[in-house]
């Protein structure tokens, strides 16, 4: 029997009933009263200075209500990294310079989605095209055109991470290997696109409905960007159709509309088209990697030294996050005596890249156990066993870095040998390539400068024993309204049903700092455990004057039982309790506060997830083409809360990284965007998914709400290696650029020597 | 010029007055309001919008409206009875078939559409069923066992 | 944005006829509308009149008979994915509709307008000149009949003239020893063809010589073609696999493909030697059984 009531158990999702019956109504489904719809004229150059804009055309047009340039805002810059002002550097509504293709230039407010785009063709921009670069390595060299005033070479951020020494170990080392790989972009493609409803009042005071990672990221620069107070700005999440990283900065679609209904005093809707989505909204970083690996003959390795340079586009946003994770997280998840890694974000004149899912750890999965793999086969050594030889252990510490406390990455290396033991025989150009990974929990590095707690929640219970849950977490499909309602439940004693979550209303949740990083589940998990203890314990000390037990007692709630936990029959109503608590506090309904920011844990993560995969291909030799057969996952997460989520994210994760493994890509000419409709971006569909397979491994994570860490970002990080590696396998061929496509694979066959066998 | 548009929409008659180049989808989110069907894409290959017209599960972002003229629709808001939700529904709730719930309502349909037709579909029929629609979040295989788990006879409606 | 348009719903072929006349160049017909309506949302194509004919009944069958298939221009994919006599007797016809776009694609959109569009990654017209079908236009002037494989004339350019709607595909009867395979190839199952390949191939009764053969080649030139150099091959001869592997480079050198964000010139011509082969070779166990 489980030793939990509530979490660990598979439970419907609390938002499902709206969902599965059409009734939950997105951002997109948002209708009010006097609204008007806008759409953003957006540059064709890539690189381009704004001569002068003359918009009046546009205003006569009948239907017409309001236009907007750069010259109506305040002209202020902003970024993500507002620690940084110098990585502050977009306006959104650009003044004086466009910088990539898709670049917003003016937004029209008109009585219909038609009229507003009608419009959209009479305002005139004079442009001066300037040179423009795309490519990183060309953005770093002496005569590139300068895409940021004051930025030389275009290298706006620069990450150094250095333990040991590199140098004197690479001399004791047996085997050296260097290799190259490159990492393509990838589309985040939320099913809902990027979209905001936003209505100022006469009162001063701005609503933004949107579809948001981080309400309260969008409510602060907002704010900032508007002139206005924070208090003044109010972000609503609604139920958000995905995010997957994309939707933790403000963009277009909310500064827009927000700066149309200012001037108006009308709300504004904004829906980004699919288009729009796939050329003028961030995506993954694509990175040049540099690899150096060096290893005794038994396997052991003594040093890693990376280097890379990511293609910045032509914002930083998250970028500089990226760059500082692919690094860290090229050293994972292994024990590297020494190591050392230099990074450089450099802009080009493309949409700007940012977070995905992931955040670089795919990447640099990709690149390191693609080499991890290649070494183990030079010197002889089963992929497994190296793996084994060199990976992390519960309470390592990653020298200068991070502590990790629970790691499960050699139980997952064991179930992973096993099922590649079990699939023995292989029809022929089969393969199959594993991949480990580990991931963090959230980050702690305040680059957003936030004053508050990174996680707080607020617990109400009321007179009939129904419990408000008030979190600034935002649900974005990865079911945190669910697990945070679990663990609120848990620790109350009492059942799901009894929990009502709100989330992601600034205007009355506490702060968070959003779901990016995989962050949700430990941190904003440990707010609601501690508020909804804070509650307990003030029901606790009613039902201990109504019990009168012996002191020694301690007591608890579980099942709606308030009781002595040695003796748990002497107990009392849940019910019961909650209404003599309200009334001995003279009315006042209970409240419960929490908060957690980790301390003490290092600069990077409070907690760290491990997984191993392995990916079954096959191969048509003829063509090149790539199956993808089988992906099993052996991996642990800590405590499950909610396993039908995990499931589900893992499954996700596979259907995301799979793609980027083998199909997703956006080619670019001149820094157009070639193929920005889903026609033409493949991605897996049902037909393409392989078969999946999941493997948990039980592990406790002392810092997480119940020993709960991450799961849905983590499980993005090994798939592309993995097929690069099952690749391998099946027919002898490594690719090292990404997507591993048809032709690329076709190509590397016929270059291969033949081999006598 | 405005053309006459008659069409029943989950049992429920309407009369409407459009513009030709008037969508299917439009019409039925914008005017008759039931927004329970979304739209991902503008070239038909989402499958969020998908309904059903006389029977048969269809992009509503590609038909125009008056190509409805007289039909039958369904759309996602038409599934349960009052409270009593559809076996498929039930089934995506148990299944966690869905997570953001963006392409939820294009999957019942294609789904219902897809049992309608052939009650007893193999898996991949099933998968072939839904492969008109994009997930981003599930990677379909959950939706695909709650699928089954409907076929299979596990949420029997109660007559 | 889909600009504004007249809406005409012909209730007759002659009605609909009379329109196509009348209005010439400012309308365009939509059926199914399923790559029309594609293209006039991104404002490609405004015509002032749109005629519609999918209420057309008239032009929705599939018919049987001595004189062979006979499949209305305003009949559905799904139709004929489904229809059992298609799947009896001209299975790859529903074989090659099953793996065409989506089923929500295929209840709607129309094999007529398919063929119409004339975008050469499509899927119907190699099949269609494997199997040595015809076409029937019809106009206010009387009708004429064309064979497929001269329909297209470009990119999404067809031989249609003002005035001329598509009414009938007529596939003649299948000669006996005759074996028919299609298959596209591409990375997403369901995705348009990067190469197509439709090979029929018909064998001397009890010798199994090639008596005939063709070959159709789809997304690999700038219409639908045959391969007539690596027909020329194989006709008179048994098939080995060896005469298989040389047709398919001939194949090779008669493609036009493009390079493209999903596959280069040489690419694709890689994969039309390797398809022809492979199609060719599963046409040929075909008609050995049939």
């Amino acid at each position: 029997m489980s030793k939990y009531s509530v979490i660990g158990q598979r439970v419907r999702r609390v938002d499902g009933p709206e969902k599965v019956t059409g009734n939950a109504k997105y951002t997109f489904d948002i209708v009010l009263p006097n609204m008007l719809y806008g759409k953003i004229l957006r540059s064709p150059h890539p690189h381009a200075r704004i001569l002068n804009i003359d918009t009046s055309k546009a205003e006569k047009l009948i239907g017409v209500k309001g236009v907007v340039t750069g010259k109506d805002t305040l002209g202020k810059k902003q970024g993500i990294w507002r620690r940084f002002p110098e990585l502050c550097d977009e306006e959104i509504l650009c003044r004086e310079k466009v910088r990539y293709v898709g670049d917003p230039v003016a937004v029209v407010a008109a009585v219909d989605e038609d009229t507003a785009e009608e419009a959209l063709d009479l305002i005139d921009v004079e442009y001066e095209p300037l040179p423009a670069v795309f490519d990183p390595l060309e953005a770093i060299k002496e005569d590139a055109p300068q895409i940021h005033d004051g930025v030389e070479l275009n290298i706006n951020v620069t990450r150094h991470i250095e333990w040991g020494d590199v140098d004197e170990a690479f001399k004791k080392c047996d085997r050296i290997r260097e290799d190259q790989f490159k990492c393509s972009s990838q589309a985040h493609m939320c099913m809902e696109t990027h979209d905001a409803v936003a209505s100022f009042d006469y009162s001063g005071k701005l609503t933004v409905w949107t579809s948001t990672q981080a309400s309260y990221y969008i409510q602060a620069l907002l704010a900032g960007m508007l002139g206005l107070r924070e208090g003044d700005v109010r972000v609503i999440k609604p139920p958000t159709g995905g995010g997957f990283g994309s939707k933790f900065e403000l963009d277009s679609a909310q500064f827009c509309a927000s700066v149309l209904s200012m001037k108006i005093c009308k709300p504004v809707k904004i829906v980004l088209s699919r288009e729009e989505e796939f050329t003028a909204t961030k995506r993954r970083t694509p990175m040049y990697y540099y690899l150096k690996l060096g290893a005794k003959k038994d396997g052991t390795l003594l040093a890693k030294e990376v280097r890379v340079i990511t293609d910045g586009g032509a914002y930083t946003g998250m970028g500089a996050t990226a760059l500082y994770l692919t690094g860290f997280f090229s050293s994972f998840p292994y024990k590297y005596p020494n190591y050392r890694y230099d990074g450089y974000r450099a802009y080009t004149n493309t949409a700007p890249t940012s977070a995905m899912r992931g955040f670089g750890a795919p990447q640099s999965t990709f690149a390191g156990e693609s080499q991890l793999d290649m070494m183990a086969e030079e010197l002889g050594i089963d992929p497994v066993e190296i793996r084994r030889k060199n990976g992390m252990t519960p309470d390592y510490v990653v020298p200068g870095q991070a502590f990790i406390q629970s790691c499960g990455l050699h139980e997952c290396l064991d179930k992973i040998e096993e099922h590649i033991k079990q699939r023995r025989k292989l029809p022929p150009n089969h393969g199959i390539g594993i991949a480990a990974y580990g991931f963090m929990s959230g980050g702690i590095f305040n680059w957003f400068d936030t004053p508050y707690a990174f996680s707080a929640a607020l617990v109400r219970i009321n007179i009939d024993g129904k419990v408000d849950l008030f979190t600034g977490a935002c649900d974005i499909g990865q079911g945190s309204d669910t697990t945070l309602s679990m663990i609120c439940a848990e620790e109350l004693g009492v059942k799901l049903e009894d929990i009502r979550i709100h989330a992601g209303d600034t205007g009355i949740c506490p702060a968070d700092l959003g779901a990016w990083g995989s962050r949700e589940t430990l941190m904003n998990g440990n707010a609601v455990k501690r508020a909804a203890a804070d509650a307990k314990n003030q029901l606790l000390e009613f039902a201990a004057a109504k019990l009168g037990a012996n002191i020694v007692y301690d007591m608890d709630i579980k099942d709606r039982w308030i009781h002595l936990v040695d003796r748990p029959e002497r107990g009392v109503s849940y019910f019961d309790i909650v209404k003599e608590a309200i009334r001995g506090k003279d009315g006042e309904v209970i409240i419960g506060r929490g908060h957690y920011t980790p301390h003490r844990k290092g600069m990077i993560s409070p907690a760290y997830s491990f997984g191993v995969q392995a990916a079954e291909v096959g191969v048509d030799t003829e063509t090149g083409k790539v199956k993808l057969v089988n992906v099993t996952t052996a991996h642990e997460s800590g405590t499950v809360i909610n396993p039908v989520g995990i499931e589900g994210q893992l499954e996700g994760a596979i259907m995301m990284a799979g793609g980027y493994g083998f199909c997703e890509d956006q080619p670019m000419d001149e820094g157009k965007i070639l193929n920005p409709s889903i026609a033409d971006y493949k991605l897996i569909r049902s037909l393409d998914m392989p078969e999946t397979k999941i493997l948990e491994i039980d592990t406790y994570e002392p810092e997480g709400p119940f020993g709960a860490k991450e799961a849905g970002e983590g499980l993005t990080n090994p798939t592309a290696g993995a097929i690069a590696n099952a690749v391998y396998k099946a027919v002898g061929v490594r690719i090292n650029n990404l997507p591993i496509t048809p032709e690329k694979v076709l190509r590397a066959l016929k270059e291969k020597p033949k081999q006598k066998k | 010029m405005k053309k006459e548009l008659k069409l029943t929409v989950n049992g429920q008659p309407y009369e409407l007055y459009v513009k030709p180049k008037t969508l299917l989808v439009q019409v039925l989110r914008d005017h008759i309001g039931l927004t329970g069907t979304k739209r991902g894409c503008s070239d038909s290959s989402c499958g969020a919008c998908t309904i059903m017209l006389n029977g048969m599960a269809v992009k509503s972002c590609s038909i125009l409206a008056l190509q409805a003229n007289g039909a039958e629709v369904h759309t996602v808001e038409g599934l349960a009875k009052g409270t009593e939700l559809h076996p498929l529904q039930k089934a995506f709730l148990d299944y966690g078939a869905y997570q953001c719930g963006f392409c939820t309502s294009g999957m019942l349909m294609a789904s219902r559409a897809l049992l309608e037709e052939n009650p007893k579909p193999t898996k991949e029929q099933i998968k072939e069923g839904i492969d008109g629609n994009i997930c981003r979040c599930t990677g379909y295989n959950s939706i695909i066992r709650a699928v089954t788990a409907v076929v299979k006879g596990e949420y029997k409606e109660e007559k | 944005m889909i600009k504004d348009f007249e809406y005409l719903a012909p209730k007759t072929l002659k009605e609909a006829l009379t329109l196509l006349d009348k209005y010439k160049d400012d309308c365009k017909v939509i059926c199914g509308g399923q790559s029309l309506l594609i293209l006039m949302r991104q404002g490609l194509v405004a015509p002032q009149y749109l005629i519609d004919i999918k209420g057309l009944s008239e032009l929705s069958y599939i018919k049987d008979g001595k004189d062979g298939l006979k499949i209305g221009a305003t009949t559905t994919h799904r139709a004929i994915e489904k229809s059992p006599v298609i799947q009896k007797k001209f299975s790859v016809l529903a074989e090659m509709e099953r793996r065409l776009a989506s089923i929500q694609t295929r209840n709607w959109g129309t094999i007529g307008g398919n063929i119409c569009h004339a975008d050469p990654a499509g899927d119907p017209a190699p099949v269609l000149i494997a199997l040595n079908a015809t076409l029937s236009l019809a106009s206010l002037k009387g009708e004429r009949s064309m064979p497929v494989e001269d329909f297209c004339l470009d990119y999404f350019e067809t031989a249609l003239e003002h005035g001329e709607l598509l009414t009938e595909i007529r596939v003649p009867p299948i000669p006996p020893h005759t074996g028919t395979a299609y298959t596209k190839f591409n990375v997403i199952e369901s995705d348009l063809a990067t190469v197509g390949v439709a090979v029929s191939v018909t064998l001397g009764a009890g010798d199994g010589v090639c008596q005939d053969i063709r070959i159709a080649l789809g997304a690999a030139a700038p219409t639908p073609r045959r391969a007539k150099k690596a027909e020329a091959v194989l006709k008179g001869k048994k098939i080995t696999d060896a005469l298989l592997k040389e047709v398919g480079e001939v194949a090779s050198t008669e493609a036009e493909p493009i390079s493209d964000i999903y596959a280069s010139e040489e690419y694709r011509r890689e994969l039309v030697r390797v398809l022809v082969a492979r199609v060719g070779k599963e046409a040929l166990a075909r008609a050995k059984q049939a």
